[in-house]
């Protein structure tokens, strides 16, 4: 039986080689190096936590290398609620390019999204970007911040505990000013929206509901089925 | 950034486009190793969906005699900017201007070829079993309409419409609910009186002879059948069968739009692809192909490197696969933007959501699809109101191939239109000589659905892996069992296989304990 209060899909976004996989990985299944071409058949990988009592479904998505060649569908940050945008402390290159980054985001994701700076590779002794510039690059950008090594596992649970805790409370506030509020306001809405995921379930359901807009049949959850 | 492409391919896919991207999954998703390009920095070709700006900036493309989008315009039909005095925005009477819609830009979701998909057509049973549907999120289609004494009506499409809408006297509620049981129920006795004796005959023939009104004749016709009047008895039956098979599976109507547009679907196999290690290419050209007798391989030039494959698939105007092929007007298309919808109040409320509506002009020869977007679809701003309209082309100007449709829909109606655009989607007559060896893919045809583009993916995918499936289910994460001390299972392309192996013993396993309890 399922059993979480709330599902939030969490998408990676940043150049190739930052470490995405490896923070995911790390987070949700302790390993590391998760190994070459490991990414092949997996899509996002599920860790469900529990935050103040709640238990919380955390799926997160990697951006399955079509960042190679900056080619990310924009399907990708379609319904994401928090992006998690990562480069490499060792790597300056990965760090000039987040204003490229930043100006996908804007244009694909949704403007209430929650956004966190990741500086990744703290392990390495050959850092190139001070802790102080990440910070002031973040604080600009309206970013919470934050640097983790995926090897030596520094900072990667706080990082989707700190993101889980973030959006929860966002949950809650359903001020309507955040994605997850949006989220979570969703399901009775007008504007609800339907994942197949669930179809063999509705299908068997009579059709003996008149009126209202569009039936709400839960999220696009892949354990539906 | 170094070019670290690799350069052997078993599949090179031009064009990110709807079939494209279903073939490049599908090779993608049984092991063979592909690169999906395309010259253009969006993804979708011309199944595509836009922002307001990148809308205009596509439509202003000066086009090449080869490509597929062509004859495109647009028109602005309110001011730049507001007049200072009416700079104050109000609610419910706001006074747009292009600035204040420009502002809104990224809020639109214009789709080149918008299609609405059957609830368990081809499609979505294609999203299903290929487990791509944990990409998509649909909008169940609001009202199907049909145009009646000159207004906009919506259809009764389930059994609780039918006895709950006001637009149908009781007689008619009886005749229409026996004439739907009846429908479904043909093909299980295909002996009974009705198939015998229309069989050869016309639907509308068989329509008339049960004796319905001329509203519920209507009703069949235009919006569940779908049909003209020279569609025969067969046709006019399966394509009845078709729309009460897709009842009652998600909201009230059989019918689905994905939500963002129709531009996320070709996105939604791409990712597929990627996650099964395709690589992609957005703005990245092929500039020529060649066969290399010796080994029977296609190399192709791109951005100075050369690049091999067994077997390329290219989309209909990608040069140099289409340079010297002749394309023909294939589509004509309209795409209006207004400040309220069309028909009244009760097929909008709450703001309206989406309205799918069959046109036929005045002499029921020629038809075209109305489909109507409120911000419900993720595909336009609040406030604001899409109407696309499709129709097959008959000329090279597709403003006067929709006239007859525009007129009916726009002239007598208190729609205020904002924004109107029209363009033809070409496909090509002619195959390229230069292009013997490379399976193309055909240009968006007219239909409502998308059989005919999966038909077609199906059948390039066939002609190169004769043996293998067509997008077997992928796997969900939870089922991907990752050992830590042995990754190698997932290091190789034959993932599938060896999951599928690995989930039949455990099936066995768990078979062989129930037995032994």
């Amino acid at each position: 039986m399922e059993d979480y209060k709330f599902l939030f899909k969490i998408v990676l976004v940043g150049n190739a080689g930052v470490g995405k996989t490896c923070l995911v990985r790390r987070f949700t299944q302790g390993l590391f190096p998760p190994g070459q071409g490991a990414t092949i058949g997996v899509d996002f990988m599920i860790k469900t936590v529990e935050v103040e009592g709640e238990k919380i479904k955390l799926q997160i998505w990697d951006t399955a290398g079509q960042e190679r060649f900056r080619s990310i569908t924009q399907s990708y940050y379609r319904s994401a609620h928090a992006l998690i945008l990562v480069y490499d402390i060792s790597c300056q290159p990965t760090f000039d390019c987040l204003p490229d980054w930043l100006r996908e985001i804007q244009e694909y994701a949704n403007s209430k999204v929650l956004k966190i700076l990741v500086g990744n590779k703290t392990d390495r002794d050959d850092r190139e970007i001070p802790t102080q510039i990440g910070e002031e690059f973040a604080k600009q950008h309206d970013m919470y911040f934050l640097e983790t090594s995926a090897k030596e596992a520094e900072n990667v649970e706080r990082l989707f505990y700190e993101i889980a805790a973030e959006l929860i409370g966002q949950a809650r506030s359903k001020d309507g000013s955040s994605a997850a509020a949006a989220a979570a306001a969703h399901r009775q809405s007008e504007g609800s929206s339907i994942g197949l995921g669930s179809f063999s379930a509705k299908a068997a359901q009579s059709n003996c509901c008149g009126g209202g807009a569009a039936g709400s049949v839960g999220s696009n959850s892949s354990q539906a089925g | 950034m170094a070019d670290d492409l690799p350069e052997q391919f078993d599949l090179v896919v031009i064009g990110t486009g709807f079939t494209e991207s279903c073939i490049a999954a599908a090779a993608s998703r049984v092991g063979k190793s592909v690169l999906h390009i395309d010259s253009n920095e969006y993804y979708g070709d011309v199944w595509s969906s836009f922002s307001m700006d990148t809308y205009c900036a596509r439509i202003d493309r000066v086009v090449e005699p080869h490509s597929t989008l062509r004859n495109a315009s647009y028109t602005w039909h309110v001011a730049e900017t507001a007049p200072e005095t009416e700079s104050i925005e109000t609610q419910g009477d706001q006074r747009w201007t292009r600035d204040s819609v420009m502002a809104k830009s990224r809020r639109f979701s214009l789709d080149l070829c918008p299609r609405i998909l059957y609830a368990a057509g081809e499609l979505v049973q294609l999203l299903i079993k290929s487990n791509i549907c944990r990409y998509a999120e649909f909008r169940a289609v609001d009202h199907v309409c049909m145009r009646h004494n000159e207004e906009i009506v919506s259809v009764p499409c389930s059994r609780s419409d039918v006895f709950n809408t006001k637009s149908l006297t009781i007689v008619e509620k009886r005749l229409l609910m026996k004439f739907l049981t009846a429908c479904n129920d043909y093909g299980e006795d295909k002996c009974n009186e009705d198939s015998l004796e229309f069989r050869g005959r016309t639907f509308l023939e068989y329509l008339q002879a049960q004796r319905v009104t001329e509203k519920i004749s209507s009703c069949v016709m235009q919006a569940i059948a779908m049909c003209g009047p020279n569609t025969s008895f067969e046709e006019g039956m399966q394509r009845t069968q078709r729309f009460l098979g897709s009842l009652g599976r998600y909201g009230n109507t059989p019918f689905l739009f994905p939500m963002y547009g129709c531009g996320e679907l070709p996105q939604c196999f791409c990712r597929l692809c990627a996650v099964y290690g395709g690589i992609y290419c957005l703005k990245r050209a092929v500039d020529d192909i060649g066969l290399d007798a010796e080994t029977n391989e296609l190399v192709l030039s791109s951005a100075g490197k050369t690049l091999r494959a067994k077997n390329v698939v290219s989309a209909p105007g990608y040069s140099p696969v289409s340079k010297g092929v002749e394309m023909r007007p294939h589509i004509s298309r309209g795409l209006f933007v207004a400040s309220n919808p069309l028909g009244n109040e009760e097929l909008n409320k709450g703001g309206g959501g989406v309205n799918l509506l069959r046109l036929l002009d005045a002499d029921g020869q020629r038809e075209a699809i109305l489909i109507q977007l409120s911000h419900y679809s993720g595909a336009c701003p609040e406030g604001l109101y899409v109407f696309h309209l499709t129709t097959p082309a008959v000329s090279e100007d597709p403003a006067s191939d929709l006239s007859a449709f525009t007129s009916l829909l726009f002239d007598r109606s208190d729609v205020q239109l904002i924004f109107s655009s029209y363009f033809t989607i070409a496909s090509q007559s002619n195959k390229s000589a230069a292009a013997e060896h490379i399976h193309y893919t055909e240009a968006p045809t007219f239909e409502l659905d998308y059989d005919a583009a999966i038909s077609n993916a199906r059948q390039v995918f066939n002609k190169l892996y004769a043996d293998a499936e067509f997008l077997p289910r992928a796997p969900d994460p939870e089922e991907i069992v990752i050992d830590g001390e042995d990754p190698s299972a997932l290091n190789e392309n034959s993932l599938p296989e060896d999951l599928r192996a690995q989930l039949h013993d455990m099936q066995q396993a768990t078979q062989e304990m129930d037995i032994q309890e």
